[in-house]
């Protein structure tokens, strides 16, 4: 089954928000990223699975993520964690995603609220 | 490597992004799509069923491709500045091993030819003696010094798949550098017979009809550096035509 990707247009900065946030909780390695985001948000965010790695790998390379490889099951994984600027990126990221939801939110009300009036 | 990463392989690495970040994308992606086969075929699929979807759900090779060339922080330094790694740091390079060669034919001489006039016509010494040893090692640096920066520039451009201008754009620079530089050595320039060592650089000589070694020795040395980059091309083309 190959689920819907979401429009990209609305996904900007998403995936990384989305990653800091599951990684703050655990380590996890790319696989088990991409399963936790479509499980937490019942898979209305999907994205191409593979996409997910340049963007651990950027925030990696910004500091905001570390990575270490583990053995598991005989497997060799690279499970990453975030660091302290990372958890303060994911603090930055959560305000202005809140604003704006909230913006948006009221936006779209008012105009429920305009018709409904009218 | 599944197919489509070596597709995708020669894509990031053309679009200038740096090996050792294609090397661990593809590592990481190789991991996940045999993640998402094992779970495919666990939901009851067959195995080329399981493959395909695989697939389907890591993303098109054109989406994984653009999600790495567009950040700008992956790329090679021969894809932000070509120029430093295929003219400055050759030159560096060279300059740095030249160093070092003049420096064991000065310490020779300090060493085991106090009293010459200079370091050169070493011919009365045996073959296996130290000092012969030392002469030939310090003039094997320098000799093959534009060589080895040569083939280092060929090793990076064929790593990172680059089209051949820049390449040949240093290892001409490396080889008219090389073949031009002459080495003069004299007592009596210093005051004092501390030794004087000096290095000139001429491809052509001056004098009317004189022998233009500079430009032959140049032209040896761009022939023993471009092989290796020759024999690439040629396999790149034979394969592509096969």
């Amino acid at each position: 089954m190959k689920a819907k990707e979401t429009n990209p247009n609305f996904m900007n900065g998403v995936p990384e928000l989305l990653i800091l946030r599951l990684l703050q909780q655990e380590e996890m390695y790319g696989y088990e990223i991409v399963q936790a985001i479509r499980n937490r948000t019942d898979a209305v965010i999907a994205i191409g699975e593979g996409v997910v790695y340049p963007v651990l790998h950027g925030l990696e390379q910004d500091g905001a993520l570390r990575s270490r490889r583990k053995m598991v099951s005989g497997r060799s994984r690279i499970y990453y964690s975030v660091t302290a600027a990372g958890s303060r990126r994911l603090a930055n990221l959560s305000q202005t995603w809140n604003n704006l939801a909230t913006a948006i939110q009221t936006m779209l009300a008012g105009d429920q609220h305009a018709k409904a009036i009218s | 490597m599944p197919k489509p990463f070596h597709k995708l392989r020669e894509q990031l690495l053309r679009a200038g992004v740096a090996p050792r970040h294609v090397r661990r994308y593809l590592g990481e992606l190789a991991d996940h799509l045999a993640d998402l086969r094992t779970e495919e075929v666990g939901a009851g699929r067959s195995a080329a069923d399981a493959e395909s979807a695989a697939l389907a759900r890591l993303g098109s090779m054109d989406d994984l491709a653009k999600e790495m060339i567009k950040q700008r922080h992956f790329q090679s330094w021969c894809a932000r500045a070509p120029w430093a790694m295929f003219g400055l740091a050759p030159a560096l390079f060279l300059a740095a091993a030249w160093v070092v060669a003049l420096f064991i034919l000065w310490s020779g001489w300090k060493i085991f030819l106090p009293g010459a006039e200079t370091p050169f016509g070493t011919g009365h010494f045996r073959l296996f003696d130290l000092a012969n040893i030392y002469f030939q090692f310090g003039k094997a640096i320098y000799f093959f010094a534009p060589i080895l920066v040569g083939w280092g520039m060929v090793v990076l451009a064929i790593r990172q798949r680059m089209q051949a201008v820049w390449p040949a754009v240093g290892l001409i620079l490396i080889a008219v550098i090389g073949g031009a530089s002459e080495v003069h050595a004299g007592r009596t320039a210093v005051p004092g017979g501390f030794g004087h060592i000096r290095m000139d650089f001429v491809l052509a000589p001056s004098v009317q009809g004189g022998y233009p070694y500079g430009l032959v020795h140049a032209a040896i040395l761009l022939s023993f550096m471009v092989a290796p980059y020759v024999v690439w091309r040629l396999q790149q083309a034979v394969s592509r035509s096969a």
